[in-house]
């Protein structure tokens, strides 16, 4: 149990408990934007070597979304979020 | 026919038989536990935790933000649900069926639940009556401090077995026992 995730709520748990969903950085377009956005959005994901954001599910823990701040490369962890906190700071930008 | 016939425990078949005396180290199953499953309003999660803190015999284990699962030895579902029926903002759901007690105690229990628990359960740690979630033998479920040496789980009733036969399996080294408990 290498990897340890510090989730905001329950605390420092292994990567067993968690099921990583993708990349949190898309912002979801509105309804009636342009069809490309929404394929860009749907599909088209960067695959970034080194830090990026993701959305981890706490499957067997708090049940919360969380977007997880680390380093695809190393497995550095910056910082774990709760996704409802991250959505609200984005839209709040 | 008898209430253990009308009641049947899912561990049932693998606790009875064995008439074995209770070891330091034990293992204990709730036979008929009262556990219901407390959501809170947005907004109220502060307020509905302070209530489930206060209602007796019971005691609330920590799910996740505004989840708990309240859980009793003494009390009926239904006798816990009327009580928090005047809590402002929770929303309660009678989970006695669906989920299993199990309580483990003895001078061995943290070295035991170290072998299937990631979570530090050391007594500076986890403090009494603290609670988490967590992966329990691969399974999902609620860990909770209930005494200096005693923990108890709360497992969904299709994991039991296989929670209980691991608990068992990793507790063979202390000599865990088993019975049930009222």
């Amino acid at each position: 149990m290498a990897s340890l995730i510090t989730c905001p709520h329950c605390g420092t748990r292994p990567k067993e408990e968690f099921s990583i969903r993708g990349a949190a950085g898309p912002e979801r377009p509105s309804p009636t934007a342009r069809d490309e956005d929404w394929h860009r959005y749907v599909y088209v994901r960067d695959n970034p070597k080194g830090r990026y954001q993701e959305h981890w599910h706490h499957v067997a823990g708090c049940r919360r979304w969380l977007v997880v701040d680390r380093d695809n490369l190393s497995h550095e962890v910056f910082g774990v979020t709760d996704a409802a906190e991250f959505e609200r700071a984005r839209v709040a930008k | 026919m008898s209430f253990h016939d009308l009641y049947r425990h899912v561990l049932e078949d693998l606790v009875t038989g064995f008439s074995t005396d209770r070891n330091a180290n034990h293992l204990a199953v709730a036979r008929r536990p009262a556990i219901l499953s407390v959501l809170a309003a947005a907004g109220q999660e502060t307020s509905v935790a302070e209530a489930l803190h206060a209602v007796e015999n019971a005691a609330p284990r920590f799910c996740g933000p505004s989840e708990w699962l309240l859980v009793s030895r003494t009390l009926s579902a239904e006798h816990l649900a009327d009580a928090l029926f005047d809590i402002r903002g929770a929303l309660v759901v009678d989970q006695s069926e669906g989920k299993v007690l199990l309580s483990i105690s003895g001078p061995a229990v943290r070295t035991v639940l170290a072998k299937c628990v990631a979570v530090d359960l050391h007594p500076e740690a986890f403090a009494m009556g603290q609670s988490a979630n967590a992966l329990i033998c691969h399974l999902p479920g609620n860990i909770a401090r209930t005494g200096d040496d005693e923990f108890e789980i709360v497992t969904p009733r299709s994991f039991a077995v296989s929670v209980f036969e691991e608990l068992l399996e990793m507790g063979r080294e202390h000599g865990l026992t088993r019975n049930f408990t009222e």
